[in-house]
């Protein structure tokens, strides 16, 4: 299990948190009081109160994040297509967020369908943690259903489900509902201020970029007797495109939606390579095991992205930008050139992390803190948009790969390739779609 | 067979070609003697061409047209056939530039060393490039001025032999040019130059891409031992070509190091064998990504590929300060920002000049040396593919100092010789 989004680690303060944490709590004029929630929920009250859909690693992590983030939340109800997920997820909130927890049995639901009971709960804060396959239509049921929404990326992994999520994005806007989004370095002291000193001008203007995504293997769940296709590639769900939109999507998006923030841009078009070379074995289901885009942007200006998850071999995830007047490594909060600037947190706070787990901790609690301060505040922030656009970005990186061809922007977000099954069935057939191969698969 | 080194076609206009070819006829007037070891009194260029299959074939006409005075007298090849089908081409489109008698043609593996021992003072490089190294070892040892195609080698011992032969060649007064021809284009040489100058600024970024279609190959025949196949099939066999990498792409890597004016110091790389799997394709990758690192912090996005029905793309791009550079060769250089600027002429024909200005070099009593510069792109490039076979960091003296010796130990017709696994990264050493 992963409860963490990645391995990278933020540097804000403990202070630092705890200072914001005070600073959301006074914009809301709630400290000690709470007023009204708006909008939808129970009347009298600001409790938020947390409906759990997908109980894996990230689910559970983003739950416990969220009771953290702020006083007065309380996890309600959960679902998951498997009730061992739950049992798991449940124990394990157990031994660290029990006073928070408030899920009997019968708001613990099971199945295809467990999202649409959550969902119909007495939630009004609804964690979006399954594959991401699923993503498009449990925004677009929660959006429907007026609640507020905490979804994990990536949001989608096709054409068509980012179409829903635009939709998605606009009705939320219009019904004043919040939506805050898992790209947690948003939401990291370092890379605010870095990107801030990039919109500044630090570097002048970019003139090239980089993404990296390269690391080692992830889990994996050989299949069981018993198991159907269905059960199978829903447990071992990484290593299936319509459920993971594959790794360039699920994983690299971080570092690509970082070069879409300094940017304030998404690429045009985009040409790349990549291959499924040594994750062969049939575990791994069909997706491949590195990727390198070239993306370009608007103004000719040139982006390498690079994903790879192989054991043994070089690992490097970072961001890094080339501009007119100076260099930045914007995952070391450094720049270098003209205006050298480094984000010196630490020094001006003086006060360390407590510990690494709090370090690694702090930008996915604080994406609560900003989500659920926006509601209390009655401003809600809808971060769908940006996440949506790199995204993008990362499924037309899969698709120039897959294809061998040049992909550009509207291609992307007109294709009606939909990976994702029509309906789901426990004992449905789901053969394991075969190999992209550039030069013979399709672009849809 | 494949004549020219790419799909791209030269488009110089014939009017243009006259007009060199007199400037080096006015050259030779005036300078007489060749220098270096050959016939006294004539500065004749008498060629021996060791590599008959269709770059060679290609660089004798190249070489007949680039200047007067030049005749094919010897050749090479380790068959017979590719021999004399290269032959017959050449007695067809060179016609009394072609002199090669039955005595003056060799064949086998040592065909090349009978080819130095003959009279001729000019021989072209044109086998496949694993055996690079010691063609060159032994033609500047015999004291004959060199074209070699590129790549010089396809590994680092190879490498190192170059470097010494580039040495040895500079002591020698001996000129070897190399077959890297954008460095013998005038819509490069400007560019480049305007890009020395500053045009845009300072490097910080650059591009260059070698993505184009599949290439020729040869199905295992009946009655072929293994080093028949991989012989005949050179290009599927990593220490006969380099892979693609090596063999293709390094036209675009020394573009980049001649604008940069430096070679990378690391890289990390991906790559695959991903549709060219079959066995008639040995074991090399059919697409390369390679992020390298120069000692200023600059940096080129390397990208290669060989597939059928994808989007290809052969050029060089470059971001700098105060701008940014694109070029395709032979038809489009371009500069943007403020110090615009584009070559609007035709391009030269770059095959045939590069031999011109080898032989105006000599001729000129002032032989030019390339060696070094081809040295290192192979590198370049070698180091890519060390880096995308194993997944590693792979520096510059990592590369240059690496002991992997691809070439067989022994160069027998019957010997077994099985094909290398597919490299898998994160499992190939880095050696």
């Amino acid at each position: 299990m992963h409860s963490s989004k990645d391995s990278e680690a933020g540097n804000c303060s403990r202070r630092e948190f705890l200072q914001r944490s005070g600073a959301t709590f006074a914009a809301a004029g709630l400290t000690g009081r709470f007023g009204d929630l708006p909008p939808v929920h129970a009347a009298g009250s600001d409790e938020i109160r947390v409906g759990l859909i997908g109980c894996g690693g990230r689910g559970t992590g983003a739950a416990e994040d969220a009771i953290k983030a702020a006083p007065g939340v309380k996890l309600v109800a959960m679902g998951d297509v498997f009730k061992d997920r739950i049992e798991v997820s449940l124990s394990s909130l157990k031994r660290t967020v029990a006073d928070k927890l408030d899920v009997p049995p019968e708001r613990c639901f099971t199945g295809l369908d467990a999202f649409e009971k959550v969902i119909a709960s007495d939630v009004n804060y609804i964690i979006l943690a399954t594959p991401p396959g699923f993503r498009p239509q449990h925004l677009k049921a929660a959006v429907a259903a007026g609640k507020h929404i905490f979804a994990e990326k990536p949001l989608a992994v096709d054409g068509p489900g980012i179409r829903t999520c635009l939709e998605v994005y606009e009705e939320a806007k219009k019904k004043g509902l919040a939506v805050g989004v898992g790209t947690q370095r948003h939401h990291q002291a370092e890379y605010i201020a870095t990107i801030q000193k990039i919109h500044e001008g630090a570097i002048g203007d970019i003139i090239a970029a980089r993404a990296y995504w390269m690391m080692g293997p992830i889990w994996v769940f050989p299949r069981k007797e018993g198991w159907t296709d269905l059960e199978w590639q829903l447990r071992n769900w990484y290593y299936f495109t319509w459920l993971s939109g594959d790794h360039i999507v699920e994983q690299h998006i971080h570092n690509l939606d970082v070069i879409n923030w300094a940017m304030k841009a998404h690429p045009v078009k985009c040409v790349g390579v990549g291959g499924r070379q040594v994750r062969t074995e049939s575990k791994y289901g069909h997706i491949y095991d590195h990727f390198a885009i070239d993306y370009e942007y608007p103004n000719g200006v040139h982006m390498l992205s690079m994903a790879r998850q192989n054991r043994n071999c070089e690992n490097n995830v970072s961001e890094a930008l080339h501009g007119t007047e100076g260099f930045c490594q914007v995952d070391r909060y450094t720049i270098t050139g003209a205006h050298p600037w480094k984000h010196r947190a630490r020094a001006r706070e003086g006060v360390p992390y407590l510990s690494e787990q709090e370090k690694e901790d702090h930008p996915y609690i604080q994406e609560h803190v900003d989500l659920i301060g926006s509601i209390r505040a009655g401003k809600p922030l809808n971060e769908l948009k940006e996440c949506i656009e790199s995204n993008l970005t990362a499924i037309m990186g899969r698709m120039a790969a897959y294809t061998g061809r040049m992909v550009t922007w509207a291609d992307a977000l007109n294709s009606e390739e939909s990976l994702v099954p029509a309906t789901l069935d426990w004992n449905m057939r789901l053969p394991v779609p075969p190999v992209a191969m550039p030069g013979l698969t399709e672009l849809r | 067979m494949h004549r020219s080194r790419q799909a791209q076609e030269c488009k110089a206009s014939r009017r243009e070609f006259i007009r060199q070819s007199a400037t080096v006829v006015g050259a030779t007037l005036a300078s007489g003697v060749l220098p270096g070891a050959y016939a006294a009194g004539s500065d004749e260029i008498r060629v021996g061409l060791v590599g008959c299959g269709g770059r060679g074939t290609g660089a004798a006409v190249d070489v007949a047209a680039a200047a007067p005075g030049v005749k094919i007298v010897a050749m090479a090849d380790a068959f017979r056939d590719r021999l004399d089908k290269s032959a017959e081409t050449l007695k067809k489109e060179l016609g009394d530039k072609f002199d090669v008698p039955e005595e003056q043609r060799f064949v086998g593996f040592d065909a090349y060393e009978k080819v130095l021992a003959a009279n001729v003072n000019y021989v072209i490089l044109a086998t496949p490039p694993g055996f690079r190294p010691m063609h060159l070892k032994a033609a500047v040892a015999a004291g004959k001025h060199i074209f070699t195609e590129k790549p010089v080698a396809v590994d680092s011992p190879g490498v190192r032999t170059c470097l010494e032969v580039y040495e040895q060649a500079k002591a020698k007064g001996l000129g070897i040019a190399s077959g890297t021809q954008y460095r013998h284009s005038t819509g490069h040489q400007e560019t480049i130059q305007r890009l020395h100058d500053g045009a845009i600024g300072d490097l910080v970024f650059a591009r260059a891409y070698f993505n184009t279609g599949l290439l020729w190959y040869r199905e295992r025949q009946p009655g072929w031992t293994d080093m028949e196949w991989q012989m005949r099939n050179w290009y599927y066999f990593t220490w006969l070509c380099g892979d693609h990498i090596v063999e293709q792409h390094v036209h675009n890597l020394d573009v980049v190091n001649w604008a940069m004016q430096a070679h990378p110091v690391r890289c990390v790389g991906v790559g695959g064998r991903q549709v060219r799997t079959a066995p008639v394709f040995g074991h090399i990758y059919d697409h390369f990504c390679i992020d390298y690192e120069y000692a200023n912090g600059a940096r080129m996005m390397s990208m290669c590929r060989q597939m059928a029905n994808c989007e290809n793309n052969v050029s060089e791009g470059f971001a700098g300060t105060k701008g940014f550079a694109e070029i395709i060769p032979y038809r489009k250089f371009v500069i943007t920002g403020p110090n615009a600027w584009k070559f609007d002429r035709e391009d030269n024909k770059p095959y045939i000049q590069e031999h011109t200005t080898l032989i105006e070099s000599l001729r000129a009593g002032r032989p030019i040396n390339e060696l070094k510069n081809i040295a290192e792109s192979t590198l370049t490039a070698i180091m890519g593919r060390m880096a995308a076979y194993t997944g590693k960091l792979v520096t510059w003296e990592a590369a240059l100092n690496s002991e992997e010796n691809l070439m067989p130990e022994k160069l027998d017709w019957n010997a077994p010789l099985p094909v290398p696994p597919v490299a898998m990264p994160g499992q190939t050493e880095l050696r």
